[in-house]
């Protein structure tokens, strides 16, 4: 019996932010967060990812997001490419069809993490796939009207408004953010463009 | 002897089965694993030296598949059936992910050659769902390796022979990469089967013979076959045997590229504009009085620069070539210096497309009345090299006309405006309502202010009438100056906009209804000959003033 065939398995991860993410992050939700990400799968020579419009797959970085920011090497498996085609046909068919995109719970990066458990048993990194809890759980804080007016006090005349004074006032009215905007992040979808959807023989609709 | 229980997951979290006390001793050959399929997860206890076989046994039945569609992966590898469960490492609680691959697809794995198993998923996940099954519908058995690749996705709901079209022109390309169909296709008996055993093109092969003759015939089907790889050589094709269908509409700038594609294209473009230009201008000949480019390389053009253009009242759709004329022969002829400079400042003027200066738009009919300025400006710059080559004493005197040149291109946005006939129609239509108003209701003249302003109207109502509307400013003399007890009457202020513009446009109306008013004027100041004050109005422009002295002069007084 010859060996079985290996194939490399890598994740590639985009910011969709390019950066902003990582600047504006502090200010607008407390909380440091390095990107947003977007992730896919890149085996048997193909990218493959999960966006509004179900399973899509391209060749390796043929995404209108261009290069990948990073790549990540998940592993080695003996899945054939067939045998993946099967897969993820079966996947479009039940939880990842394109209506069940869900920005939060079942994104890009939920589908990505599956398809890396099937292909080596090993999950993606954990920053990825925590991304929608750390924006969701931003708390909400108290009003920051007492916070202004008691920082005012302090004020050295000379300067007037502490600009970074303003800018934390600002931040305790993002601090809701997350969760405020979660009805309307909710009907968003990614689909980064450049891919043709995978569809199962027997017809998907 | 293991058993066997599958739970959903919600029971499986309730905790083990009831017996599971007791087989704790024993449960260290009996394993908890999640099978994992197709978007759901169930729990199977099984036995540590279960084999896989007899595990996927157990997941058939559960499953209600055969047992060759069952793939079980772990870590990535795929779990052979000879291998027990505890060689491969799966202990207590880990996930095993299931493929139950279709039917039809294990059919098709078992019929397809080797080179074909590695490429079909390139099809099938390349091809849209509409997809390349209506291809080819070949008849004879030595088909069935190209028909199971081929047919590797039957069930697509939308099998139509559309499909062909939606699969697209890229589809078919990297069809035709994959190696088994070079193959196939360098099989020439083969491809000839294929076409001719195809029910559309026995159709086609009905309804005109001559396609048949046309396949046999080798040497066409290759030329073919060359045209529809290189689609700029069509274009290229079609540009250079339809010049003349050029001159009625505006070139698309793509279109350009075609001949530069070949060798030594750039000239012949260039010349095919040069001939454009020619040719047009020659067909125009009737209105602008013989081709002006022969003319300026024969040395006429310097009268004819110099000399105002001719003012008898044209029609409209001469009234807009007439303006064009002397910017045409301007910019054609000028130096390369001074072309460049006038299509750099005609650009602001909101000059549209074309990357180079080689356009042939010039549309010497009335129907774009807004574009004839713009236009000349973009005449191609390589034509006037040569003729400034041929004339270098030209070139000196345009270089010295280059104020007035400019002048004009920076006018044109207002020449532009006024050779719109219905833009000037328009200003007059202000005017004589303005001037009603005032005769009318002269309180009412503040109101309007801002319009009076604009078109240069002094603060004097007519003379038939006291003045009694004080104005609060001094309204700029833009025209030339007028007498400050006479009111401008109708056409002034469209006539100082034109004047400004140095245009010869304001020809636009008969002079009987642009002087109306100072012919009413003249009228109740007692000069009667209503012809002879026509003259004098025209003959001083309108200046009533001037008109009376002239016709004081005329009668003797």
């Amino acid at each position: 019996m010859e060996p079985p065939n290996l194939y490399p398995v890598k994740l590639y991860v985009y910011d969709l932010s390019k950066g902003l993410a990582r600047r504006l992050s502090p200010i607008m939700l407390g909380k440091q967060l390095e990107g947003i990400w977007h992730t896919s799968i890149v085996v048997h020579k193909d990218e493959f990812y999960f966006g509004s419009g179900g399973i899509s797959s391209c060749p390796p970085g043929g995404t209108l997001l261009g290069p990948p920011d990073s790549v990540v090497d998940v592993g080695s498996t003996e899945v054939t490419e067939e045998l993946f085609q099967e897969y993820l046909s079966s996947l479009g068919e039940s939880l990842f069809r394109r209506e069940a995109y869900n920005i939060f719970e079942n994104n890009c990066n939920t589908f990505t993490n599956e398809v890396a458990q099937f292909l080596t048993g090993r999950k993606i990194p954990s920053y990825i796939t925590d991304l929608p809890s750390e924006i969701l759980s931003t708390q909400p804080l108290p009003t920051p009207g007492p916070y202004l007016s008691a920082n005012s006090d302090s004020v050295s005349p000379e300067l007037g408004p502490c600009p970074t004074k303003i800018l934390a006032g600002l931040a305790g009215l993002a601090r809701p953010f997350g969760q405020a905007l979660r009805p309307f992040l909710d009907p968003i979808q990614i689909q980064p463009h450049g891919g043709s959807p995978i569809g199962r023989p027997n017809g998907q609709s | 002897m293991p058993h066997v229980i599958s739970r959903t997951p919600k029971m499986a979290q309730s905790g083990h089965s009831s017996g599971m006390p007791a087989d704790k001793n024993i449960s260290s050959s009996v394993t908890r694993v999640i099978v994992k399929t197709a978007g759901k997860q169930e729990d199977f206890m099984i036995a540590d030296d279960t084999s896989v076989r007899q595990f996927k046994e157990k997941l058939s039945t559960h499953f209600k598949c055969q047992m060759d569609q069952l793939v079980l992966v772990f870590m990535g590898r795929l779990l052979k059936d000879h291998d027990t469960l505890s060689q491969r490492g799966i202990l207590d609680g880990h996930t095993i992910h299931l493929v139950i691959k279709s039917k039809r697809s294990s059919r098709s794995l078992a019929h397809s050659s080797r080179n074909l198993s590695t490429k079909e998923p390139c099809h099938q996940v390349r091809n849209t769902e509409g997809n390349t099954n209506g291809v080819y519908q070949p008849a004879g058995v030595s088909h069935t390796p190209l028909e199971s690749a081929l047919l590797v996705e039957p069930d697509a709901p939308k099998v139509h022979s559309q499909d062909l079209e939606v699969s697209g022109p890229e589809y078919i390309a990297q069809m035709l990469q994959n190696p088994s169909i070079q193959q196939l296709l360098s099989n020439t008996d083969l491809v000839r089967q294929f076409i001719s055993e195809h029910p559309d093109m026995q159709q086609l092969m009905q309804q005109s013979p001559e396609v048949s003759y046309i396949l046999d015939n080798s040497d066409i089907l290759w030329q073919t076959l060359e045209l529809a790889r290189n689609l700029a050589m069509i274009q290229e094709i079609m540009q250079i045997q339809q010049p003349e269908q050029i001159l009625e509409h505006p070139l698309n700038p793509q279109s350009h590229l075609g001949l530069e594609t070949l060798p030594g294209g750039d000239n012949a473009l260039g010349q095919s504009y040069v001939d454009c230009n020619d040719q047009m201008l020659n067909s125009s000949q009737d209105l602008f009085g013989g081709n002006p480019f022969p003319a300026l390389l024969e040395g006429q053009v310097l009268q004819q620069l110099q000399s105002s253009p001719p003012s008898p009242p044209p029609p409209q759709e001469r009234q807009d070539q007439l303006p064009q004329l002397p910017t045409t022969r301007v910019i054609y002829t000028s130096s390369h210096g001074l072309s460049s400079i006038t299509s750099a400042s005609v650009t602001p003027n909101k000059v549209n497309h074309t990357p180079s200066t080689h356009t042939t738009t010039i549309s010497t009919k009335g129907p774009s009345p807004t574009c004839p300025i713009q236009q000349p400006a973009r005449v191609p710059a390589l034509p006037s090299i040569e003729l400034t080559q041929h004339m270098p004493q030209l070139s000196e005197q345009y270089r010295q006309q280059l104020p007035t040149f400019l002048q004009q291109t920076q006018l044109s946005d207002m020449l532009i405006a006024l050779a719109n006939p219905k833009a000037s129609q328009a200003i007059l239509q202000i005017e004589q309502g303005l001037q009603l108003l005032a005769t009318e209701a002269p309180v009412l003249l503040p109101w309007v202010a801002p319009y009076l302003w604009g078109l240069g109207w002094l603060p004097a109502p007519s003379c038939s009438h006291p003045d009694t509307v004080p104005w609060a400013w001094d309204v700029p003399d833009i025209a030339e100056p007028k007498g400050p007890e006479c009111c401008h009457k109708s056409g002034t202020g469209l006539q100082s906009l034109q004047s400004l513009a140095g245009d010869p446009s304001h020809l636009l109306q008969a002079p009987e209804i642009r002087f109306s008013q100072q012919m009413e004027s003249l009228q109740a100041m007692g000069f009667g000959n209503h012809h002879a004050n026509l003259q004098a109005l025209i003959a001083t422009e309108g200046d009533t003033s001037a008109a009376i002295r002239k016709l004081k002069r005329s009668h003797g007084f």
